[in-house]
């Protein structure tokens, strides 16, 4: 009679261990050894995502501060200042103060001194030189008038321009069309921007598909081996999608580096003028940039391959 | 008692190739511990038998069963539960190269189970090894086994995991014929533990030898099938 082998039960949590194990080393070292081993063929691959997600970090980052630059332009597009004269009699100030104020279409008016105009110029990108070069201050006492809606700051315009309070040379800051133009340009640039990001990552995704058809074409011994031995679908396609992701994810952490690299040196550089041509750019912020170009990254990654899997690979 | 079900049936099986037919209405069954060969000229389908048992293609038309499952059917999602049943044996071996002979045999091993640990694996990939009779060859690389060895290696790989058939497409294709008569050895062993074993060759020296079940297909139709101690002349002889 044969004998009977008797076996405790494996416990659990060394099964557990055990599958850990294997998943790991057959998932994830073996794509990583792969992926060295294929360096060469996937250089263009990284070398094309790195450029295609710094730039996108970049455009993204500008992006921001253009659209936080045409927010401080739309609010001051609305608000028109009524410059007045030196030696305009109170009276005449107060009357047109009273006169805008009770306008409906005027939210508030507030009276800004010459002293306080001059100490305004001196946060304004180009003035500070014009305000020190003086030796009295140039800058006018105003009336800022806030306007409920950017169209009918022509009408406010219009109305106070032969007021006798007003200066009859420069009686306002007001520039038609200037929003609009604004607005015009940042569309343009967007869209460039867009189109541009667009091309490169086709570009990319093109280069990462053809280099893991590339890596599967040169391991289809070693996978029809392994589909043969029983190994199941995801044992087979999961290390290319792996090395997909190690590509991107390496490109996209280069990427994110050097776009936070950049920042961080604009802002360290000239924190007055850089919060004025970029506003809103904060530290936070462009590390959070890095780390959704480095998202993109390991997405782009592992995407491309999946979609090369699918054409490429048969089950 | 209950007769065993057959390994592996097939019911009117046609494959085609666009308009070429590679099988022909094929039927047949293989038993439980059986060892068979499948003989025929070249073209005649039998390695196209052996890749619908291994459900590398699907029938154009008719089912084919393997050790209970519906290959015919079966999803490519679902592929690797059938192939973990059927070991695989080829004329190039098939080894990776990049592994030694005890590693490419505890691959196959936990590919097919997760849950086998590498202590196990070691000791079962060493085991077969031993049944083989290169126990002390586990840690050559393909590259450093003779063309006979590595078949033996890629045998060892096929039945580590205890498979209910195994499939051997021109396993001496690329043998002497003193080691062709070895590995014959090793799959009659193989079948006498129960294993249904099907081996695909051109080798009528062995076959005729042998004196186990012939199947023969010509032209991919099954034209003789002939019970074992009665293989007679080879009927594929006579049309090639």
């Amino acid at each position: 009679m044969a004998g009977i082998v008797v076996k405790g039960r494996f416990p659990r949590r060394r099964i557990a261990q055990v599958v850990i194990a294997n998943v790991c080393r057959y998932l994830f070292m073996g794509a990583a050894r792969n992926w060295a081993r294929n360096i060469s063929s996937t250089a263009p691959a990284l070398g094309s995502m790195t450029l295609l997600l710094l730039m996108s970090g970049l455009i993204g980052l500008s992006g921001l501060a253009l659209y936080n630059l045409e927010q401080v332009e739309a609010a001051q597009a609305s608000v028109l200042h009524v410059y007045l004269r030196d030696n305009a009699a109170s009276a005449n100030v107060d009357a047109l103060w009273d006169r805008l104020a009770s306008d409906r279409r005027v939210a508030s008016v507030t009276y800004v001194t010459k002293a306080e105009a001059l100490v305004r110029a001196q946060h304004m990108p180009g003035l500070p030189q014009l305000a020190d070069a003086s030796e009295s201050n140039p800058f006018p006492a105003s009336l800022d008038v806030h306007v409920k809606s950017i169209g009918d700051v022509a009408g406010i315009d219009a109305m106070v321009l032969y007021d006798p309070a007003v200066d009859p040379v420069y009686p306002t800051s007001y520039d038609k069309g200037a929003y609009q133009r604004i607005q015009a340009v940042l569309f343009g640039v967007g869209l460039a921007g867009l189109a541009f990001v667009g091309l490169l990552g086709f570009v990319a995704v093109t280069v990462t598909i053809n280099s893991i058809r590339a890596a599967i074409h040169s391991r289809r011994d070693e996978v029809s081996i392994m589909q043969l031995v029983g190994a199941p679908r995801w044992m087979v396609r999961g290390p290319f999608v792996v090395e997909g992701a190690i590509t991107g994810g390496l490109a996209g952490a280069a990427a994110g580096l050097v776009t936070f690299g950049l920042a961080a040196a604009g802002m360290a550089a000239g924190s007055g003028s850089f919060s004025q041509f970029a506003p809103g750019i904060t530290v936070w912020v462009a590390a959070g940039t890095a780390a959704i170009v480095f998202a993109t990254g390991l997405g782009l990654g592992s995407g491309s391959s999946l979609v090369s899997l699918r054409r490429h690979l048969e089950s | 008692m209950r007769a065993a079900r057959p390994i592996v049936e097939f019911f009117g099986v046609t494959r085609a190739y666009g308009s070429r037919i590679a099988l022909d209405d094929v039927s047949l069954a293989l038993e439980p511990g059986e060892l068979a060969f499948l003989v025929g000229p070249s073209g005649a389908g039998k390695t196209t038998l052996l890749k619908l048992i291994n459900r590398e293609i699907r029938p154009t038309r008719g089912e084919v069963w393997v050790d209970g499952i519906a290959a015919h059917t079966l999803k490519a999602s679902q592929v690797a539960r059938l192939r973990r049943r059927v070991g695989v044996v080829f004329q190039d071996y098939k080894l990776l190269p990049r592994l030694t002979a005890k590693e490419n045999i505890a691959l196959a091993l936990q590919v097919g189970d997760l849950r086998v640990s590498d202590e196990e694996a070691s000791e079962r990939a060493l085991d077969a090894l031993e049944a083989v009779g290169l126990g002390d060859r586990g840690k050559a690389f393909p590259h450093q086994l003779s063309g006979g060895q590595q078949q033996r290696v890629a045998v060892a790989r096929a039945v580590v995991s205890q498979p209910a058939l195994l499939v051997a497409d021109e396993p001496t294709g690329n043998l002497d014929l003193e080691t062709s008569w070895e590995m014959m050895d090793l799959f009659g062993d193989i079948a006498s533990f129960g294993t249904t074993v099907l081996i695909a060759t051109h080798n009528v020296e062995i076959v005729t030898r042998l004196q186990r079940r012939v199947l023969t297909l010509v032209d991919g139709r099954l034209v003789r099938d002939q019970p074992s101690g009665r293989t007679g002349r080879l009927a594929w002889l006579a049309s090639s």
